[in-house]
């Protein structure tokens, strides 16, 4: 981890601890006064010109605390417009990678699907066909829908909304499917402690459940999926910094997200499992951590997703080509 | 919390370069075989092709000149390790010998030890085997009762060894046994190397359930061996073996060894498979190449010096359970009974891997015992 880093996942745990009972707005004003929106923005254009494995380092954090707000939506939408050469969008701002419409004369007619808190959010960044355009959500019909954790994935309708559309070429939703990856490695590990600590705490038959030998199995079993989580997503973010193969690191991300999604039941289940009923109620917060696992699985991809479309891909690379392929890229990276 | 700790791999030359280099080879010479004896490839016996493999340079690759080794750096090992596992490349004659008994011997042999085993080892002509195993001392290896006791000159050793892989192969087995009259547990035990010609050692077979033969019992009854053949200090034996242990598990066979079976599936399946094949595909991959950065985080910690005991035992479970799940998800996904006995290399590998990855998890300690080790990373035990 380099030193920036180091200080940027300081700062993050800090402000992210800070805010664990604050209201969506106080808590949104402290993360946006630390200034992580413009965590990718270089910094010759005023931003903190971070990488993403910075960004992947933050996600975790974040995820780490269930952070009830679209910190990485932000992100990714101020460095989309960025890199379009739009405005960057006023306040919170949220993204939509699935648009039903289109923008014709200089409006936007259609829907801009499940975006996260799109209800709360100022604005958000839409990415459709090599295009990005801002709007802002006042004009907006919301259909208001959640995730299983009931973070907002909202409906927005828009009727002849002005937009300007302008090229860019990032595949957002690519980026979307890391932030999530790095988000769940949080949660995961978060989980993870949480359970060691309550095994460490809670006493049956005389004895700390940790002093269980089925007890331990399973944790271990947790702590080995919630390492793949992490390895994966580490290194697909540092595929994405590096892109040695030049496609922002597809294979790299599918793989890690697929990767992640795979894990979720294993570790949500044994989280509870070693938990009990404790576990299983609305006070305790370890639903926190595992219902936004739940959620994120299916969001940027889900496990047919990523599983087909990779799978598509390494049957074109044929059954040597898949090895020459994944020892290339991490070779050259 | 996380019981794995991320190390950067990098090699100090141009890792494509060797790559390349060890294609060429392979291509020349990588044997004709049976198509089942690509998979699960480290115990697969090939002398012809261990011993050019020597010749080229790609044994004993980190160990000093002086003793016929070539003083690369551990990672470009590692490069080699996966190219020769990824083809299916038959090295189990050598492995044990380049993998765990050199490199001991670097650490705690004699000169003299050194010098009598290491150049026939890099050569690829001098195998070795692994005698820790009992028939009363399996996960429970402190519980070892084959003894070596002073006598003039030397040791005599009697006693029983078990599973001992490669001991019909090998020249000499590195071996634990209880030095100290009466101790119990970890104390008392040292380290040997026992020729296995010497009089009073016999080996014989145990043929395992595809009707291979590759592990063995290895009987010592009244065996006498040199004063010079003791490895390290005397009574630090168990100390020196978990040591060992790190080598043995910390490598990529424990999540590559039969790779083959899924590049054979993806040539079966063609370049445009339906969508049930590409989804299975597709989550192996995603599989194979996580493991694979976890894998090369172990070789980095243990190339920096550190003691990645606890990865490398979340990496041989994940892998050892992924190289199981393998011929499980293929055979689900095929589309006919036919298609596992119609005689293709995909059919023969995966009816031999159907039959000998339940070893996986139990050969180098069992799926419970890396558990157990993760369990204790997470100070639960
Ligand atoms: C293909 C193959 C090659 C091998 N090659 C070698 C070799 O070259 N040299 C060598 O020395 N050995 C070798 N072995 C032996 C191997 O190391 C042992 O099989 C292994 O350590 C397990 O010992 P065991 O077979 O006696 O099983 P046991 O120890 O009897 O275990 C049986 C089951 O009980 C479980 N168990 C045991 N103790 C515990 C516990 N405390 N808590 C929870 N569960 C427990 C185990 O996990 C396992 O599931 C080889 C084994 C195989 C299969």
């Amino acid at each position: 981890m380099s030193e920036q880093q180091a200080l940027l996942v300081e700062s993050a745990e800090s402000i992210f601890e800070s805010v664990g009972e604050a209201t969506f707005a106080e808590a949104w004003t402290a993360v946006e006064d630390a200034g992580f929106g413009i965590l990718l923005v270089d910094e010759a254009s005023g931003g903190f010109g971070g990488d993403w494995a910075d960004f992947y380092a933050v996600m975790r954090e974040a995820g780490k605390r269930a952070l009830p707000l679209p910190l990485g939506e932000m992100v990714l939408g101020t460095w989309c417009a960025h890199r379009a050469g739009l405005e960057a969008p006023p306040g919170m701002a949220s993204i939509a990678v699935e648009v039903n419409g289109e923008v014709r004369d200089g409006h936007f007619s259609g829907v801009l699907q499940r975006v996260p808190w799109g209800r709360r959010v100022n604005a958000v960044v839409a990415v459709a066909s090599g295009r990005a355009w801002v709007l802002p959500t006042h004009g907006a019909r919301i259909e208001a829908r959640t995730n299983p954790a009931g973070e907002p994935r909202d409906d927005l309708h828009f009727g002849k909304a002005a937009a300007t559309p302008a090229a860019v070429d990032v595949d957002l939703w690519l980026c979307a499917a890391l932030m999530r990856v790095g988000q769940m490695s949080g949660a995961a590990d978060s989980a993870l402690a949480m359970s060691v600590e309550h095994a460490n705490s809670r006493k049956q038959f005389g004895r700390v459940l940790a002093k269980f030998q089925a007890v331990q199995q399973n944790l271990a079993v947790l702590a080995a999926e919630a390492a793949a989580v992490n390895s994966a997503g580490q290194a697909a973010a540092l595929a994405r910094d590096r892109d040695p193969a030049g496609d922002g690191a597809e294979l790299e991300i599918a793989a890690a997200k697929l990767r992640a999604n795979m894990a979720v039941g294993t570790v949500t289940s044994t989280a509870h499992q070693v938990h009990g009923a404790i576990g299983f109620t609305e006070e305790y917060p370890l639903h926190r951590l595992t219902r936004r696992l739940m959620g994120w699985r299916s969001e940027y991809g889900n496990d047919r997703y990523w599983a087909e479309r990779l799978g598509v891909r390494v049957a074109r690379l044929g059954g040597a080509g898949l090895w020459r392929e994944i020892t290339r890229r991490s070779d050259l990276a | 919390m996380s019981v794995f700790a991320i190390h950067r791999f990098a090699t100090s030359t141009d890792a494509q370069a060797l790559r390349a280099e060890v294609r060429a080879f392979l291509d020349e010479n990588l044997p004709e075989a049976n198509p089942a004896r690509r998979t699960n490839c480290w115990a697969v016996l090939d002398p012809d092709f261990s011993r050019r493999l020597g010749e080229a340079g790609f044994i004993g690759m980190l160990w000093p000149k002086r003793y016929g080794g070539h003083e690369r750096d551990p990672l470009e090992r590692y490069v080699v390790l996966e190219e020769l596992l990824a083809a299916g490349a038959p090295v189990g004659s050598h492995w044990i010998a380049d993998r765990q008994t050199g490199p001991v011997l670097l650490r705690y042999g004699t000169e003299a030890q050194r010098r009598k085993y290491l150049p026939g080892m890099a050569r690829g002509e001098l195998y070795a085997c692994i005698g820790l195993s009992e028939p009363g001392a399996g996960s429970d290896l402190a519980n070892i009762r084959s003894t070596a006791t002073r006598v003039e000159g030397g040791w005599r050793l009697k006693g029983q060894k078990v599973w001992t892989t490669n001991a019909h192969d090998a020249a000499v087995m590195l071996t634990l046994l209880r030095t100290e009259h009466g101790s119990e547990r970890r104390h008392g035990l040292s380290q040997f190397l026992v020729d296995l010609d010497l009089p009073g050692v016999e080996v014989r077979p145990i043929v395992d359930l595809v009707g291979h033969h590759e592990f063995n019992e290895v009987f010592i009854d009244d065996a006498e061996i040199p004063e010079g053949a003791l490895v390290g200090v005397e009574g630090e034996g168990w100390t020196q073996a978990t040591a060992e242990l790190a080598l043995e598990r910390s490598g990529p066979e424990r999540y590559l060894s039969s790779h083959v079976l899924l590049a054979s599936l993806i040539d079966a399946a063609g370049p445009e498979p339906d969508a049930v094949l590409a989804g299975v595909i597709g989550r192996l991959a995603a599989e194979l190449w996580t493991l694979r950065q976890m894998s090369m985080s172990v070789a980095a910690k243990l190339a920096s010096g550190e003691d990645p005991m606890v990865e490398a035992a979340v990496v041989k479970d994940l892998g050892n359970s992924y190289e199981q799940a393998l011929p499980i998800a293929i055979q689900a996904a095929l589309g006919s009974e036919a298609q596992l006995a119609d005689g293709s290399a995909l059919a023969g590998m995966l009816a031999m891997l159907l039959q000998s990855s339940p070893s996986f998890s139990l050969r180098g300690g069992t799926r419970e015992i890396m558990r157990g080790i993760i369990a204790r990373g997470l100070r639960l035990r």
